[in-house]
């Protein structure tokens, strides 16, 4: 060691006065001589040594988000959007590969007869949204819904951030699965519109009734009419253009319903 | 005063009425709700946290009307439900940042640091990288009471915070309580009575949905000086052997009995009379 601070240069340095260049070279010199950091120490402002403090502990603590969390950040979604949306059970990665895995295996086993694979399929892919969503929030399926009630921000907007984003965890694997598997026929997207009729006809019943009771509801109706339509032979009369048109009806007024009762909704 | 309620009623289906036209008020300092179980203390602080709407009578919250200005109040609100829920899969940490999340707190850095303050206060620091579902009751009870104290609410909703806390925990709690009750409105709702004495400047005792009393610890104590008594005999409105082996009794005197300095429990009991009874079994 050829020098050491003196009290001007150590108060200079506390005060962050110095330029870069020799700021660096007085912590080099800090780093390895305990005289200088003893010389330094009392001269360091509090409030500083504090703000540094917190720097620090932001850094470490600062804990690494869970893997569903990383990937929508890395999609782009802002962070406390995807914590919002990773408190959700129903967009943990379990619950989106359990919804894949049971639109792959009714495809699958009934792969021999085209036609009862695709009634199928299609039958099956509005179901795994609706109940995404339907176990997405409220009561029964937030386990601190309780004292987000009491918080400020808006029940509604939370809702539909989640049903949203079910919406897309479930479409995309299922989109993948019938283009995929039962041919670039544009037929195989043809549960998108009762995928949507029915998650946002289920959000506009959650004004009334617990979500995952809606959701059974809606899903039940629709089976329903798949079951009637499907009584002898494999049909797509559910999946006609005016049934389609229907979809986008039941779509649009529940959308006009949300937006308007929105108050309701917290 | 920050909570002045009039009159409040509140009823679930035809049959239930939880609330039966109480009236009370709370300011700055720990305001302790007695009362047993069914009383209606949790309906109250539902209430209060604006979470249920009363069927009738008249609330405000810090100077406003909870039904037309909810949201207002929600900032400035911290509550801890009796029965808590967690997302059991976020760390200590990721919880009551989701929870900063829901009250608004949108800075990530200052909203991160507020985490960390709370989670300090009660002493959670350590496991703060643990997830939820691998802590023990006590300290999931502790996670639920640092939420309640993000961003320094001026009124802070605690339904029986210290259930299921060791003793030496609660002397912990006792001790942020009254830190916290310094210069803000604490409402809590608890069984145990020693805390209320411990710590609350004023107490509401509920029964039935109405208030039976309200005033200081040491006004409710006064309640039953001249009617504890402590002798050989059973006897009076309630009795019971204690570890000496003599009847402590409240009420009318037993045969042979001494006056004795009354506690706050004995006034709460001869308040409640068979209520109590009955409530601890
Ligand atoms: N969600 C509910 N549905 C129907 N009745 C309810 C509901 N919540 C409370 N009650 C009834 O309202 C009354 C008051 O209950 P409350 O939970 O407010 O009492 P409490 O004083 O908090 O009791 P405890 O000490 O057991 O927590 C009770 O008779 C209870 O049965
Ligand atoms: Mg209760
Ligand atoms: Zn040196």
């Amino acid at each position: 060691m050829t020098w050491h601070m003196d009290g001007g240069l150590a108060t200079r340095y506390a005060d962050g006065d110095l330029d870069a260049t020799l700021a660096a070279s007085v912590e080099a010199h800090l780093l390895a001589c305990a005289q200088c950091r003893g010389l330094l120490a009392p001269q360091v402002p509090r409030a500083r040594l504090d703000r540094v403090w917190d720097e620090i502990a932001e850094a470490v603590d600062s804990p690494v988000p869970g893997p569903f969390e990383r990937l929508l950040r890395l999609v782009g979604v802002r962070d406390h959007t995807a914590r919002l949306l990773a408190a959700a059970y129903s967009l943990h990665l379990s619950w989106i590969s359990a919804g894949a895995l049971v639109l792959l295996f009714a495809v699958l086993a009934a792969r021999e007869t085209t036609r009862w694979g695709l009634v199928g399929f299609l039958a099956l892919a509005p179901i795994v949204p609706v109940a995404g969503v339907g176990l997405a929030y409220g009561r029964g399926a937030d386990p601190a819904y309780e004292i987000g009630l009491a918080a400020p921000y808006s029940a509604f907007k939370v809702m539909l951030m989640r049903a949203a984003a079910v919406l897309v965890t479930s479409a995309l694997p299922a989109l993948v699965i019938g283009f995929a598997l039962l041919g670039q026929n544009w037929t195989v997207a043809a549960w998108l519109l009762p995928a949507l009729a029915l998650t946002s006809l289920s959000l506009v019943l959650s004004r009334w009734f617990e979500p995952a009771h809606c959701a059974l509801a809606v899903s039940i109706l629709w089976l329903a009419g798949i079951a009637g339509t499907n009584l002898r032979e494999p049909s797509l009369a559910m999946f006609s253009t005016v049934g389609q048109l229907g979809y986008l009806t039941i779509t649009v007024v529940s959308g006009v319903l949300l937006v308007a009762r929105r108050k309701e909704f917290s | 005063m920050s909570v002045v309620v009039e009159g409040l009623t509140k009823a679930y289906g035809r049959s239930s009425h939880a609330l039966n036209g109480l009236s009370f008020t709370a300011g700055v300092g720990v305001n302790g709700l007695l009362g047993p179980n069914g009383a209606g203390k949790t309906t109250l602080i539902r209430l209060l946290a604006t979470v249920l709407t009363p069927d009738g009578g008249t609330m405000r919250l810090l100077g406003r009307d909870p039904a037309t200005e909810r949201s207002a109040i929600r900032r400035r609100l911290g509550y801890l439900p009796q029965e808590p829920g967690y997302h059991r899969g976020f760390t200590v940490f990721e919880f009551v940042d989701y929870v900063a999340i829901l009250k608004e707190m949108a800075d990530r850095r200052a909203r991160h640091d507020e985490v960390r303050r709370v989670i300090d206060a009660v002493g959670l620091t350590d496991v703060s990288g643990k997830k939820i579902r691998a802590l023990s009751g006590g300290m999931r009870r502790r996670v639920g009471i640092a939420q309640a104290l993000l961003g320094e609410p001026e009124l802070v909703l605690l339904d029986e915070p210290t259930a299921g806390l060791d003793p030496e925990e609660r002397l912990r709690f006792r001790e942020l309580i009254s830190r916290i009750g310094e210069n803000r409105t604490v409402i809590l709702s608890t069984h145990q009575i020693e805390d209320v004495a411990a710590l609350c400047a004023r107490v509401v005792v509920l029964k039935d949905g109405r208030s039976a009393f309200e005033g200081t610890p040491e006004e409710l104590r006064a309640l039953a000086k001249g009617h504890t008594w402590l002798g050989e005999k059973k006897g009076g409105l309630l009795s019971w052997r204690t570890g000496e082996g003599v009847f402590r009794s409240i009420g009318v005197p037993p045969e042979g009995a001494r006056l004795v300095e009354p506690t706050v429990e004995d006034a709460y009991l001869l308040l409640l009379g068979e209520a109590a009874l009955v409530a601890a079994g």
